[in-house]
């Protein structure tokens, strides 16, 4: 049945095209051929040089990350060379891969069940290396070095590790950095980032991790049959290191501010606690304390399994910064928007009396002051002076709930100050819009009372309260908050000065700002903060008591405790100006700061004492006005 | 001659002793041929498992269950009556198309890209099977053209059946399948006697086009692969790199090569795609140049098998059939073999049998396997 090639098809197709078809065919794998033979046979034995002895392979360099340093160039944190171990997949053969991981499980005194996960969890690609000990000893890593031929697939890697030098005192603002996850390497892609690299986790090596981070370089080398690098043949491109950063912390302050809540929190128990100092001029923040905390060189070490089970426990929560990452009830220190609104609305002057009593009623419910008699007529000054509620429930009903909502944004409450800090939070500053959507139904009238008076669902964070004060301190500019303000080469050489950032201007008359600060001294003077005003420097500010959760069968409620103040320039006290009046009708304030005291529940305000201490400590003053009684806990909630 | 049967093709699935005749007339040389180059690739397979050919999901146990699924239907296909595929041409285009928008639609791939639809977790590359759809059409059409094939309607027709496939396998993108389409259109219809002077033509129209490719079809990694091609150095850190790493893998394998799995090139770190596009470097550095040659022999004997069909082949199918599988099996051939050798750019085309990936392989057992069909039943046509 098989037709012969020559001459056309009964069917009519030509044996030409088939005869050149195959000749193309054939020229195809000819051409092949011919090229298979000069490459395995002509030059065989070049190839097989390159391969056997001298095989080009390419590898990263590693660049150093940037540093980070305080306002004054102390350093925070630096790079120091330590150990690792790890292993390539590839290069380690099954059968020898029991023996390898036990010596290693021996050398390292890890158990072998976590190298082989190790292992296995990175091995995406079994020709990566994978970390498995970080911090090795330089003793273990010598005999694993000199061990490396029965040791296959197993490096030893000489890697850079940051240490914090200011760790715990500045963690929080730090944070640290890490291992990359599965997860940041499919997020990230390919800028860069190898399997066993490492990327800031928290804190500023987080949010300036673009900036720290640096390039990878790439050398071409030549591996022996056995992987190990005989030379580096050439540098296909060197790394780039980091920028450092120059951060407006002042690790001084930042002592004394976490010494200062360090003490209240012992003293009266606390689990939660916050401070923040910033120059109310520029919105840089000089010091932010959130404790508990924790220790970042830690986590730069590689953090075990039980030290971070055991963070977690921690009661407070270490882990969070709740400077930024959480929102609070502000209490009474929201009485400053309510007071302004109402100023610059014209709903009140500053002549303005009002009639304050025990409690004011809506329908069956009464809307009690705080202090359940009353302070008789008064004006906005002593109104916030004494931080009377019903005062401030009758200005709140002035301006009703969405004027209220209008002024606490134009603060910047219940929105992002977009400080440069992971993981912040925006609040909440209800209105009516806002109930509707959230809950369906109208804001009721005693709500619109709650929030005048930073009740109710009013909730923000720390940071947004101090920069609120801060606004008011230097005359109405509202900055955002400020973290770094140096960007620095690696030789230390000025890249970018990073300028104060302003949110906005408030849209407030400077006579209705002038009124409130008088109204803010007024609260020392008037001895709502006890032996506060008797400090030999000026200082102006607002408490706050927050109730929140639910009553317990007394009918009490747990409260935090807030204390938002600001101190003018040339503080000291002047004889000329007794009362501190014509120091904060200036707009020249030096400092603000904010102490918060979570589940406080003390006889006197805890904030208002850790701020007293610390500007006991930060201006140096000689006396210590401290009353430890205030921070008897009286509220025992539940009980 | 056997027993001549009249009227209308029938499946001889279960035919039972009739079917004998028919059977008798199976190319043993061109299935013996077929299951060599596989079994070739089973060893690829093997050798590029990592160590761990029998665990499951390796690059070798998978490899096993597409040859024994390749197989079933290549005899699915043999046993078929190829005469249904003309019966059935148009609805098989539709197919076509709908399989590759699906694999727009929903299909994915490494970036951008979307090449493959996920089955039950095993991926599947349509663009593979949507080759053998088009040669199918391509046969019905050119067959129906008898007598009126040197006529200019017949290229244009055949780039107007060829066109919408070619762009959406270009839109996934894959540049280098939508080129074998190419390939398949030429080549069929060279065989098929269409008119030598217009098919130049439209090779030069084509040549001319290339610039307008560069400027809008081209994207950027295609443009830096055919760069590097011309110029290893001037992208040492990516696709310069695979080639000149290729080369050493290939060169080092020297007469008779390092054996299997003992590659060192492609079995550490230097050859990223080593069970894929540069399959062909394992090959060459393990089995070493005897190894290659006959690989390539193979291949020839293979071509030979269904370059012989279709000249017995008693209709303008049959021949058209053939020089479309045959045209698409020597170009990738050459393209991937080339790429390996550093004398073809880098192009994610897989080298028959021997690439790892099922939808390759399948492909190519159907279309084997009609090949298969017509052999056995080249004698028993009454037109």
């Amino acid at each position: 049945m098989s037709a012969p090639l020559a001459g056309d098809s009964a069917r009519g197709w030509s044996w030409k095209r088939f005869v050149v078809f195959a000749i193309i065919i054939a020229t195809v794998v000819l051409a092949l051929g011919a090229r298979l033979f000069a490459l395995q046979i002509a030059n065989g034995g070049y190839y097989a040089g390159l391969s056997r002895e001298n095989r080009l392979t390419l590898q990263p360099l590693a660049s150093a990350r940037g540093l980070i340093f305080d306002r004054n160039g102390r350093r925070l944190v630096e790079n120091v060379p330590t150990f690792s171990i790890k292993v390539r997949a590839a290069d380690l053969p099954l059968s020898q891969r029991q023996g390898v991981v036990q010596r290693l499980s021996v050398l390292l005194g890890m158990p072998a069940a976590d190298i082989i996960e190790a292992v296995d969890r990175a091995a995406s690609n079994r020709f990566d290396l994978v970390r498995i000990a970080k911090n090795v000893p330089e003793d273990v890593a010598r005999i694993i070095s000199e061990e490396h031929l029965s040791l296959p697939g197993v490096e030893v890697a000489v890697e850079p590790q940051r240490r914090y030098s200011y760790a715990p005192l500045v963690s929080q603002v730090m944070g640290y950095t890490g291992a990359v996850t599965r997860e940041d390497l499919e997020r990230l892609g390919p800028a860069g980032y190898l399997n066993d690299d490492t990327i800031g986790k928290a804190g500023v090596e987080a949010s300036f991790e673009e900036i720290l981070r640096g390039e990878y370089g790439v050398e071409e080398v030549e591996r022996d049959a056995r992987g190990e690098v005989l030379r580096v043949s050439r540098t296909l491109r060197e790394p780039v290191a980091g920028d450092s950063l120059e951060l407006t912390i002042d690790v001084d302050v930042q002592a004394d501010a976490e010494t200062a809540l360090r003490w209240a929190m012992e003293v009266a128990g606390l689990q939660r606690g916050v401070v923040i100092v910033m120059d109310p001029q520029t919105g840089q923040i000089l010091a932010m304390v959130s404790l508990p905390t924790y220790d970042s060189n830690a986590f730069a070490q590689g953090i075990t399994t039980a030290d971070y089970q055991a963070l977690l426990e921690t009661p407070g929560g270490p882990l969070k910064n709740y400077a930024i990452s959480e929102n609070f009830p502000p209490g009474s220190t929201f009485k400053l928007i309510t007071g302004t609104g109402a100023l610059q609305d014209g709903e009140m002057t500053d002549e303005t009396v009002l009639r304050t009593a025990p409690y004011l009623s809506i329908g069956n419910y009464r809307y009690w002051d705080w202090n359940r008699r009353g302070f008789g007529p008064l004006d906005i000054y002593d109104g916030f002076g004494h931080s009377s509620d019903t005062f401030f429930y009758q200005v709140a009903g002035m301006l009703g709930i969405d004027r209220l909502a209008y002024w606490a944004n134009q603060f910047g409450l219940g929105q992002r100050t977009g400080i440069e800090l992971p993981g912040e939070v925006a609040g909440i500053m209800p209105s009516n819009e806002w109930k509707q959507r959230v809950m369906n139904q109208p804001i009721y009238p005693g709500e619109v009372y709650h929030a005048g008076i930073g009740q109710g669902y009013d909730s923000f964070t720390p940071i947004q309260m101090l920069n609120a004060y801060a606004a008011l301190a230097n005359g109405g500019t509202l900055y955002k908050p400020q973290i770094v303000r140096r960007v620095l080469s690696a030789d230390g050489s000025l890249i970018q000065e990073i300028e104060p950032e302003v949110i906005q201007q408030l849209p407030v008359d400077a006579q209705v700002l002038e009124t409130m600060r008088l109204a803010s001294r007024r609260v020392l003077t008037s001895y709502h903060t006890w032996n506060l005003v008797d400090l030999p420097i000026v200082l102006a500010g607002k408490t706050g008591t927050a109730e929140y959760g639910v009553r317990d069968a007394k009918g009490r409620l747990p409260f935090h405790s807030w204390f938002a103040a600001f101190v003018p320039r040339e503080p000291r006290k002047d004889p000329a100006d007794p009362d501190g009046l014509e120091a904060v009708s200036r707009t020249d304030a030096e400092l603000a700061v904010l102490a918060f005291a979570y589940d406080s529940n003390t006889t006197g305000n805890a904030a208002t004492e850790i701020v007293k201490y610390f500007l006991q400590l930060h201006y140096d003053l000689r006396v210590d006005l401290r009353d430890r009684d205030l921070l008897v806990v009286d509220n025992l909630y539940g009980q | 001659m056997g027993t001549l049967r009249a009227g209308a093709a029938r499946l001889d699935l279960l035919g039972g002793r009739s079917t004998s005749g028919t059977w008798a007339h199976f190319d043993l040389q061109l299935a013996f041929y077929a299951l060599a180059l596989g079994v070739v690739g089973l060893l690829m397979a093997y050798t590029n498992s990592q160590g761990a050919p029998l665990a499951p999901g390796s690059v070798f146990t998978r490899g096993l269950m597409w040859f024994a699924i390749a197989m079933v239907l290549f005899t699915l296909a043999a046993a078929a009556d190829f005469r249904w595929l003309r019966t059935f041409a148009w609805p098989l285009y539709g197919l076509n198309l709908a399989l590759l928008i699906l694999t727009i639609a929903i299909g994915s791939g490494v970036g951008e890209v979307s090449r493959w639809i996920s089955i039950g977790g095993l991926q599947f590359q349509f663009s593979e099977l949507a080759k053998i759809l088009m040669a199918i059409v391509l046969a019905a059409y050119l067959s129906g053209r008898a007598g009126r094939l040197g006529s200019l309607t017949t290229i244009i027709g055949a780039a107007v059946l060829a066109l919408p496939p070619f762009a959406l396998v270009l839109m996934q993108p894959d540049l280098g399948t939508s080129l074998v389409f190419g390939a398949i259109v030429m080549g069929t219809l060279f065989l098929s006697g269409a008119s030598l002077r217009w098919l130049l033509v439209a090779g030069a129209g084509i040549v001319a086009m290339v610039p307008v490719a560069w400027t809008f079809v081209l994207a950027d990694y295609q443009k830096r692969r055919l760069i590097s091609f011309m110029d290893p150095a001037a992208d040492p850190l990516d696709s310069g790199y695979q080639l000149t790493q290729s080369q050493i893998a290939v060169g080092s394998g020297g007469i008779f090569g390092k054996g299997l799995t003992n590659g060192s090139q492609t079995q550490l770190d230097y050859l990223p795609v080593q069970a894929t596009d540069f399959v062909g470097a394992t090959l060459a550095e393990e089995l070493g140049f005897v190894g290659c040659v006959v690989v390539l022999i193979l291949f020839v004997a293979l071509l030979w098998r269904v370059l012989l069909v279709g000249w017995r082949s008693r209709d303008g199918f049959g021949v058209s059939f053939a020089g479309a599988i045959a045209s698409m099996i020597a170009f990738q051939l050459l393209v991937n073999f080339g790429m390996v050798l550093g004398i073809m750019p880098i192009t994610g085309i897989p080298l028959p049998f021997i690439t790892h990936g099922g939808a390759s392989l399948i492909s190519l057992a159907i279309g084997l396997g009609i090949i298969q069909s017509i052999a056995m039943r080249q004698g028993r046509a009454e037109w």
